[in-house]
Formats: structure tokens, C-alpha cells, sequence
């Protein structure tokens, strides 16, 4: 017979988001480096070079 | 993870001074362009789309009838082979020409960090590929990792999860709606605007690029009134034992993390299944509710449920982590990973949503081009945005806004830039990819064709198939190294024979 799971009982959310330890590269589960605010000036240059009329342009066939 | 996992993506392709119709035969070139070591030849061993896991096959699946504007009459005609055109590379995985748009089928994986490589290393293939297409044809070629062209066609990024027969069809299908109708919340590449006719026009940004295009809840088509869950049967293993789950509803992701969270939460839902467990919920209607979902970025609004209440779609998730912590913690680090990781998640989604734009596609794309709307005084509405979303999933690194910002260090990273390229050229090691992959490096000009479930080789006048079914466990590993000594064709046949009934 199948089980149910029991789904009212949600234990009490914590208020603070979990803060993930670090790892890089590799080395056992999937790493995660430091993030930094990023230097955000080359890619809002790069956004502006781009064609404001690239998306209506573009066309496709339906896929799967 | 434990069980047999891909992803599938067909990807968007603009060549200069072309046209859609065009895009089949572009698309055909750049596949033909592939610059990895591969052999041509599909085998279709096993594979019939039409075939229903419900227990029927149906006479033809529907197309959408706005496609017939891009064929061009008195084009030439070609046959099945021609345009498919397929190339089985030598890391494993299967890249040709499906519907004008080059697709790349990662080999086989078990677990999530090899995955997230071998797609990535995906992205990298049909780069390199469209470069080689663009220096011959002197055009230049666009790919992009996307689901839209924003103009109502779609086009997608498959998961395929090997698991058990026994799960019920009806029960899969119940228990997953649910869950495929909400994960979008973190698995969501977001989008610009809306699609479709019945779309409400006003949307600004939406969380999924696929959500507009789903129009029931279980079917086998693809292509045309697409299903939340597809009911495609190609086990591509032993059929007695194993079906393969086909979630067509996902959206091509550019964040490694997304990748994996998104892969690894629903490896174990499936896993919960398995188990024989069912979550306790049903939505009263599961194709308004993935649009009402992708259409709240507050994440606020509440679902119709059938007899409970109304449930927000990070409470549903909730359902379904609370079970799988319960069941599976400990099992395995890579396991534990995807427990604590869904759960800082779904924390994050119902406190500090920003805080995610280091790894979900939907936020970070959001964040960037807000603080540009702001910045530049345009409106959500304006066709700039949209033009942002798209260069978003452009895959070439001095293009892509997507690797603008993790150029910036501002996306978490899974992967070496190393082992991507590594996922190149090398299949996974404990997967049957590395057999597929073998015969393409020592033995291409034996191979006649080769699919997932087999090698049809010639040999002294000889037609052997390698019949690879029976190899989708972990032991696979031990054959993998064993085939990894074999210098000439006589020595792998004799390592297969050893296998029960691998040759026919």
C-alpha cells in the first residue's frame, strides 16, 4: 500500500536564510566560491552594444 | 544520484543574412561542422515517440501547423538520415539536427557534478561547431541556450531520468504534476513578456521561458500541445525493468547550480516514488497553475488545491524537500548536497529572493536587466528587454550576458573551467557513455551506427550488436575499465562476450 506523505505538519521555517560553507573547484560535493559584488561596468557596455531589435528579428521553428 | 540522467537541448540559431527557412539546413551545417572526433549513423533500436506509457501508440504526433511558413516549396527533400544528420561523439553524447535547431544529448551520467560538465560542455560543442560553420560559410552564426524566439514557437531542454517500471503510470503522473507545476521557482531561466494567444498580454517578466506553452497535463506529443508530463515511452534499457521519465516542462538553464538543484531535486522526487510514497496533494488545475506560478516573481499567490486548502508554490516544494530529508539524509554526500541546497532555497525564495541571483537563472536575469531599465529609462514593454533576455542565453562567452556576469565572479560555480573541456572529448566512467564513446575513439570505422542502448559494428564480414540495455547499474564501471584495455576489436568482442548476452 502506498504511504502518504505528511504534508501539514512543515516544521518552523528558520528566519535567516541557511549560509552555504564554502568549497571551490572539485574537491567532494559541488563547490561554491565566495561571490562578490561583481564589477558590473564591461557588462553594461556589453549590454549596450547589443541590437535593441535582436529579439523581434528573431525567429524560430518550434522545437520539441 | 544513483540512476541514469541526461539533458537534452535544442538549441536557437541565427545565421547573418539568413532566414527561418533557412534554419534546417544551417542547422544541419553546423552539426556537420562538429569539431569533436564522432562517427554518423543513429541507431533507432528501441526508440518510437508515438508509443505511450500509458499502453497505447498513437498514429502521429501534432506538429504545430505554424511552422508550414518556413518551408519553402521546391525545397529539396531530403531523407530521415540526411537531416537529422547525426554525429555520435566521442565523449558519449549525440548531437544532430532536430527541426532546424542543432541538439546536443549529453551522454549518460550518474552524478550531477558530471552532468552539469557534460553540459555545459555541451554549450561549448555547438559554439565551437557554429565558429567552424561561420569561418567556411563567412556568416556570422549566433547559438543560443533558450526555450523562446518570443514570437510563440518553443523549442526545448529535455531531462530524461532512468527509474523503475513499477511506479503506476497514473500515480507518476499525479504525483509529479504538482512538483513540475512549481519548481519552476528555482529551476526558471525567466523571460521578457508573454507568448500564446490566450496569454495575458501585460506580463512583464515571468519566472519560466516554457510556461506559456503548456497546454495539457499528460501526453506524448512534443511539438504541439505540449503536456507538463510527457508520457513518451523509450526506456532506452530493458523495458520489463525500467522506464525512462522524459520532463519536457524544464527550461534551459545557463547557471551551473540551477542545473544541478533542478536535476537533483527531481532525481528525488522520482526516488520518492520509487519508494512508493505519494505527495498528498493535487492541484485543481495544473496547467493554469505552472502559468500562475511563472507569472508571480513575488511568489506570494496561493494554488486551487482538490480538497485542502490553497497552497503557495514554495509550500508545495516544501512537501516534497520535508519528505526527501526524511527518506534520503545521509544517503550520500551528493544526495545531501541537493537536500540542503533545496532547502537554503526555498528559505532564500520566502525571505530574500535578490540574495538567489548568484545561481537562479530567473533572478540574476531579472536583477541585471532592471538595474538596466532603470539605468537607461525603458520600459519592460520595450523590445530592448526582450533583446537583453535573448543575449542572456547567448552561449558564446563574448556575447553572452549570462557570462558577462560570471566573468564578474558574480554566479556560483559547480565546475572547473577544465573539466568542461575535459567533458569534451571524455565520457563519464561509470556510465555505459564510456562504451559508446570507446567505439567511436579505437573502432569508427567498424561502427555501422550506435544509440543508446547499442553498437552495431562490422567485424571480418561479420554484423555484431553490442546490445547495451542490460548496462544502465554501476557495475558498468567494471566493464568500462576492463574495455579501456582492449587495443583491437577481437579483444573488445571478447570482453563483451563475457557479459551475458551482449552480441547478437
Amino acid at each position: 500500500m502506498s504511504q502518504i506523505f505528511r504534508g501539514e505538519e512543515r516544521r518552523q521555517l528558520p528566519t535567516v536564510p541557511v549560509e552555504p560553507s564554502r568549497k571551490e573547484g572539485d574537491g567532494g560535493g559541488p563547490g561554491q566560491p565566495d561571490v562578490k559584488r561583481p564589477d558590473t561596468r564591461d557588462l553594461l557596455k556589453r549590454m549596450q552594444r547589443i541590437d535593441p531589435d535582436s529579439a523581434r528579428k528573431y525567429r524560430q521553428r518550434s522545437g520539441q | 544520484m544513483n540512476r541514469l540522467i541526461g539533458i537534452e537541448t535544442e538549441y536557437g540559431i541565427v545565421v547573418e543574412g539568413l532566414g527561418t527557412n533557412d534554419w534546417i539546413n544551417e542547422s544541419i551545417q553546423v552539426v556537420q561542422s562538429c569539431p569533436v572526433p564522432s562517427v554518423g549513423g543513429w541507431n533507432y533500436r528501441g526508440e518510437d515517440p508515438r508509443k505511450d506509457m500509458r499502453g497505447f501508440t498513437v498514429n502521429q504526433l501534432s506538429t504545430n501547423p505554424d511552422d508550414a511558413q518556413f518551408d519553402s516549396p521546391g525545397a529539396p527533400t531530403r531523407s530521415r538520415s540526411e537531416e537529422r544528420s547525426d554525429r555520435v561523439l566521442v565523449n558519449g553524447a549525440r548531437f544532430y539536427n532536430d527541426h532546424g535547431h542543432p541538439e546536443y544529448a549529453t551522454p549518460e551520467c550518474r552524478s550531477l557534478r558530471d552532468l552539469v560538465a557534460h553540459d555545459k560542455a555541451g554549450e561549448r560543442v555547438v559554439l565551437a561547431a557554429a565558429q567552424k560553420h561561420a569561418e567556411k560559410s563567412g556568416r556570422n552564426v549566433s547559438i543560443y541556450k533558450n526555450n523562446t524566439d518570443f514570437h510563440g514557437a518553443s523549442y526545448g531542454t529535455h531531462e530524461g531520468y532512468l527509474m523503475q517500471r513499477e511506479v503506476p503510470t497514473d500515480t507518476l503522473i499525479q504525483s509529479l504534476l504538482p512538483f513540475f507545476a512549481t519548481r519552476q521557482i528555482y529551476a526558471g531561466a525567466g523571460k521578457v513578456g508573454t507568448e500564446n494567444e490566450s496569454a495575458d498580454k501585460h506580463v512583464p517578466y515571468q519566472i519560466s521561458q516554457r510556461a506559456d506553452f503548456f497546454m495539457v497535463e499528460a501526453s506524448v506529443d512534443t511539438l504541439h500541445n505540449r503536456p507538463l508530463v510527457n508520457t513518451r515511452d523509450e526506456p532506452h534499457a530493458t523495458p520489463r525493468k525500467y522506464r525512462r521519465l522524459h520532463v519536457i516542462c524544464g527550461d534551459a538553464n545557463m547557471s551551473e547550480y540551477a542545473t544541478a538543484l533542478k536535476v537533483g531535486t527531481t532525481s528525488l522526487v522520482i526516488r520518492l516514488l520509487e519508494a512508493g510514497l505519494r505527495p498528498p496533494i493535487r492541484l485543481t488545475n495544473p496547467i493554469q497553475a505552472v502559468k500562475q506560478v511563472s507569472r508571480d516573481i513575488t511568489l506570494k499567490k496561493q494554488l486551487e488545491c482538490t480538497a485542502r486548502p490553497a497552497m503557495t508554490a514554495i509550500e508545495i516544494q516544501w512537501l516534497y524537500q520535508q519528505e526527501a530529508v526524511k527518506q534520503f539524509k545521509g544517503t550520500n554526500e551528493e544526495t545531501d548536497w541537493v537536500l540542503q541546497e533545496w532547502e537554503s532555497v526555498l528559505t532564500a525564495l520566502e525571505t530574500d529572493i535578490p540574495s538567489l541571483e548568484d545561481r537562479l537563472d530567473w533572478v540574476a536575469k531579472y536583477q541585471l536587466l532592471n538595474e538596466f531599465r532603470e539605468a537607461e529609462g525603458l520600459k519592460w514593454s520595450d523590445a530592448y528587454m526582450q533583446s537583453l533576455d535573448l543575449a542572456y542565453h547567448d552561449v558564446d562567452p563574448e556575447q553572452s550576458l549570462y557570462y558577462g556576469l560570471e566573468q564578474a565572479g558574480s554566479m556560483r560555480r559547480l565546475v572547473t573551467e577544465g573539466r568542461i573541456q575535459a567533458a569534451m572529448s571524455c565520457p563519464p566512467t561509470d556510465t555505459r557513455a564510456a562504451l559508446r564513446g570507446l567505439f567511436v575513439e579505437r573502432f569508427p570505422k567498424a561502427v555501422q551506427s550506435i544509440g543508446w542502448n547499442g553498437v552495431s559494428f562490422q567485424h571480418n564480414g561479420e554484423h555484431y550488436l553490442f546490445d547495451m540495455n542490460p548496462l544502465v547499474e554501476e557495475n558498468v564501471s567494471v566493464l568500462n575499465v576492463e574495455m579501456t584495455g582492449a587495443e583491437t576489436l577481437e579483444a573488445a568482442i571478447a570482453l563483451i562476450q563475457q557479459n551475458p548476452k551482449p552480441i547478437e
